[in-house]
């Protein structure tokens, strides 16, 4: 077969439906990736055009432009649309978009769920703009603080289209993490081991993980805050055993990791574009991996530091404030790994390269005056004033923005296939950079002079108004720089000129296929055997077209794409990823109704709504895999692989142990938020504890053993242990809620009837997969008889058994102890 | 995997310990816990739990060194230590306030 057979038979397979109904069948990682950056771009342009409202504003003391309650909404929004709509769904679509091209596959893990996270992204984004538009958008600040954002401080729907909107959204950074860490980990070109992977991909690894255990503290804060409101269960209220403190911890265990979750892939652009930029290759490889796991890992040690003004003892201070310092150390290595790397080589200044240099000189000021609110007597002074706006703009839009600028003109020749030919960029930069620099170096000192944030107004006379008018004009010099980017990237999308394969030389995958890129990617895949593989082999690209890589035959005609060891990178088996449909976005429509009602208290729809979801997700698993035992079935170069289906360890496997890697630590938060109120919430302990009998034990003990012992014995024999283990701790669960029948009492209830919700929510699921993978032995389903599905079920239903001895437990304990 | 939990362990490991000492601090401080069983000042607690947490530390750079244990991939093993290295140090700066600052003030 030759290399244009090939191409039209692969298109066949990969390619998604025409006309309009491809946009909402599609999961194929290259239209999904575009769409994500799309939609993101647009959120970027509505979160720019709020912040110049705030600008207009703030131009002049005395402003009438904006009434308090309509500001408080657009610099709620301005935050919260730019750090969840924006910044996080920006790296998924440049992830979604490149890691499998970079990586050497054809796809991403999880295709289904990619467009699944795409559709929750785009619903509940919409949900926040209707919000807007409607005028009953959030206004209590991006990180609603309670009591300020309890029914006490808005007692409107504003806070609940907060709560509900970016807890939805949130699904979509979860699914991308899910997708990203199992891609990084078991989807590469053969060959590809750890240590030759693209340092993208370690940055995405790292980001991936840190959402996976970053986000559920917030989503857990977003429910109980909720439920704070809807049905009064007093979390976050002091006189009834809550401590508004508890949001505090909450929201920046997620916040202060989020400000790495956005730097980080910004970093991996960086260490990505400017060794090729500097003609070289990047210096300190592994130093560079080890300060990006480093940072990684510190930057969950930091999040007291957002809240040194809270009245924390100063032993407690001055942890945070050491571990703050610290992370300044593995910034600083990547500096100089990038410092390093311009000095060995011969930079040319190309549009991205110009784009990081403006990075350079913004990261390091931010990351200096960030070192300066580590240090606690500083922060005392300069907290909640316009000193941390300036800083926190520096970090973000000189540590993302400016990089994420130059990955679009470095990669804009691959999204499109066309030349950078027109230069109204270069326009841009000169009035986007020195706009930033003019809106926010200045505002530093209206920070120090003592301007506050989120203030609508201010009177004059305090030495701010030059300062707030040399920021509000640089603003709208730096809006029309991002105006004339949009623009540029237009034109040079639809009527620049083709342009060549490879535009800047560079030695990564992702330039080894035509561009714009075919959807399969790789006619073949190929066989690495370094970290640039393109400058050891460069006909690469030849020989993958004409089929001499894996996988080269599409005889079997379906999605084919090979998975491999971790560590090595040696071929493994072979994934067959699913076809063209809608269930995706219609299962993120489902799930939208779910917070729909939730969000207009229409509680009926709630239950049948999550009736619609559990349905959707039956039949997705179930329409994965065959009847039909295939054997080790060629991939070339000598090897025979067997399908995912027929080994043990599957994709979903795999995909579990992550997706339960952010379910622990869900629920360790919860435990976290329990021990919190026990030893420092005011009005405790409440007027009475649980204190579970002995039946309750007994049935929990024996519920336990049964239902761990189950799924280890055979599937007939297991079942019948499994159901009943399940149910003793069900009722051990029910039990321990009858002892505390009102959960708006006091906190201490409150918290139990979260615990043992979850408890219970999670036998159910154990419940629902052991019922389906008997089903599907039973009709003969290849997965649950030879492959890995029970061994998922099993994986889920030990979890199940784990967290919910761990709630009967924690129910117990203070009852016991007192 | 064991190739990626050997680069998690170190820092997983500082972070649990750092959130130990910090939980503890915590709890020495509640006014509604009760005195340590032990004949022991709060400070000698946290000084404990410190020297307990560099030990881990030291321990684990130990392990990911010896022979048993050490990555086979040169340039992973490398990342590794230098990972181990990193924790150790992280251990000893951000809970050296355990012996410097007043605990409950």
């Amino acid at each position: 077969m030759n290399a244009l057979r090939r191409h039209r038979a692969l298109s066949r397979i990969w390619a998604s439906e025409p006309g309009l109904r491809g946009w909402f069948t599609t999961v194929n990682h290259t239209d999904l990736g575009r769409m994500f950056l799309a939609v993101a771009i647009f959120f970027f342009i509505v979160g720019g055009i709020l912040a110049m409202l705030i600008r207009a504003q703030l131009a002049s003391p005395r402003s009438a432009f904006l009434g308090p309650d309509h500001y408080n909404q657009i610099f709620t929004m301005h935050g919260t649309i730019m750090m969840f709509l924006f910044a996080i769904p920006f790296f998924e679509g440049l992830a979604v978009y490149l890691l499998p091209k970079m990586l050497g596959t054809r796809d991403l893990a999880f295709p289904r769920l990619t467009a699944y996270g795409f559709w929750c992204y785009v619903f509940g984004g919409s949900m926040m703009i209707f919000s807007l538009l409607a005028g009953v958008a959030p206004d209590s600040g991006w990180f609603m603080y309670p009591p300020l954002s309890s029914t006490i401080g808005a007692p409107g729907i504003n806070s609940d289209f907060w709560l509900i909107g970016i807890t939805f959204v949130e699904i979509s950074a979860i699914s991308a993490a899910v997708e990203i860490t199992v891609t990084v980990l078991r989807y590469r070109a053969p060959g590809m081991s750890l240590s030759r992977m693209p340092i993208f991909a370690w940055y995405a690894l790292v980001t991936a993980v840190m959402i996976l255990t970053g986000f559920p503290p917030l989503i857990l804060g977003s429910i109980l805050l909720e439920l704070e409101r809807a049905f009064d269960m007093p979390f976050f209220q002091v006189a009834a055993g809550g401590d508004a403190l508890l949001w505090q911890h909450l929201f920046w265990l997620f916040g202060h990791p989020e400000v790495y979750i956005i730097f980080l892939p910004a970093a991996g652009a960086i260490s990505t574009i400017l060794p090729v930029m500097a003609r070289t290759r990047l210096m300190g490889y592994g130093w560079v991996v080890a300060a990006a796991v480093s940072l990684g890992v510190l930057s969950f040690g930091l999040w007291v530091h957002h809240m040194f003004t809270t009245g924390i003892p100063h032993m407690g201070l001055a942890f945070f404030s050491a571990a703050s310092t610290l992370v300044a150390v593995p910034t600083a290595v990547q500096i100089f790994a990038w410092i390093g790397t311009l000095s060995k080589g011969r930079p040319s200044l190309h549009l991205p390269m110009l784009w990081l240099l403006a990075f350079f000189a913004t990261f390091v000021i931010g990351g200096l005056t960030g070192v300066m609110v580590a240090i606690v007597p500083f922060d005392w002074q300069a907290h909640d004033t316009y000193f941390i706006v300036a800083h926190l703009h520096y970090v973000l839009v000189g540590g993302f923005v400016f990089p994420m600028l130059a990955a679009l003109y470095y990669w804009m020749p691959h999204f499109t296939g066309r030349k950078t030919y027109f230069k109204l960029g270069n326009t841009a930069f000169w009035l986007i950079v020195p706009g930033f620099h003019g809106t926010f170096l200045l505002l530093h000192w209206a920070g120090l002079l003592g301007m506050r944030r989120r203030i609508d107004t201010y009177e004059s006379g305090q030495g701010w108004e030059a300062i707030n008018l040399i920021a509000s004009i640089s603003g709208f010099v730096m809006s029309i720089g991002f105006a004339l980017v949009l623009i540029d990237v237009v034109i040079n999308a639809a009527v620049a000129i083709r342009g060549s394969r490879d535009p800047w030389k560079a030695g990564t995958l992702e330039w080894a296929m035509p561009t714009p890129s075919a959807p399969y990617n790789f006619a073949s895949l190929p066989q690495v055997t370094s970290r640039e593989p393109l400058y050891d082999a460069p006909d690469l690209p030849v020989r993958l077209a004409r089929g001499e890589g894996y996988l080269g035959d599409p005889s079997r005609g379906r999605r084919e794409t090979l998975s491999v060891e971790i560590a090595t990178g040696a071929p493994r088996y072979i994934t067959v990823f699913p076809g063209n449909t809608v269930l995706p976005m219609l299962m993120s429509a489902v799930t939208g109704l779910f917070f729909l009602g939730m969000l207009l208290k229409t509680y009926w729809l709630v239950p049948i709504s999550a009736i619609g979801v559990i349905c959707c997700a039956l039949y997705w698993a179930w329409s994965l895999g065959g009847t039909t035992r295939e054997g080790a079935l060629p991939v070339g170069h000598g090897p025979e692989l067997l399908t995912a289906g027929e080994v043990a360890d599957p994709p979903g496997w795999w995909g579990s142990i992550f997706l339960l890697l952010a379910n622990g630590t869900f629920f360790g938060s919860l435990l976290f938020g329990y021990v919190f109120l026990w030893t420092i919430a005011p009005n405790w302990p409440p007027p009475r504890y649980a204190e579970p009998g002995l039946d309750v034990a007994l049935a929990a003990l024996a519920g336990a053993g049964l239902a761990a012992l189950g799924p280890r014995l055979r599937p007939s024999t297991g079942l019948l242990l499994l159901l009943p283990g399940l149910g003793g701790l069900a009722w051990a669960g029910i039990r321990i809620l009858a002892r505390v029948p009102d959960p708006t009492a006091h906190a201490y209830d409150a918290t139990l009837w979260v615990l043992m919700g979850y408890a219970l929510l999670h036998l159910a699921v154990a419940l629902v997969m052991a019922l389906f993978v008997a089903a599907r032995r039973r009709a003969g389903h290849i997965g649950a008889i030879a492959g890995g599905e029970p061994r998922i079920a099993r994986l889920w239903s030990d979890y199940a058994v784990l967290i919910s001895g761990i709630a009967v437990l924690a129910a117990a304990l203070p009852g016991w102890l007192t | 995997m064991i190739s990626v939990l050997r680069l998690s362990l170190p820092l997983g490991l500082w972070l649990a310990s750092f959130s130990a000492v910090y939980g503890l601090h915590g709890l020495l401080c509640s006014s509604r816990w009760a005195a340590p069983p032990i004949a022991l000042s709060e400070r000698a607690l946290l000084i404990g739990a410190t020297l307990a947490a560099i030990a881990l530390q030291a321990l684990c750079l130990l392990i990911l060194r010896s022979p048993r244990w050490r990555e086979p991939d040169p340039r992973l093993r490398n990342i590794g230590l230098a990972l181990a290295a990193v924790a150790l140090l992280a251990a000893a700066w951000t809970m050296l306030p355990v012996v410097a600052f007043s605990s409950c003030l």
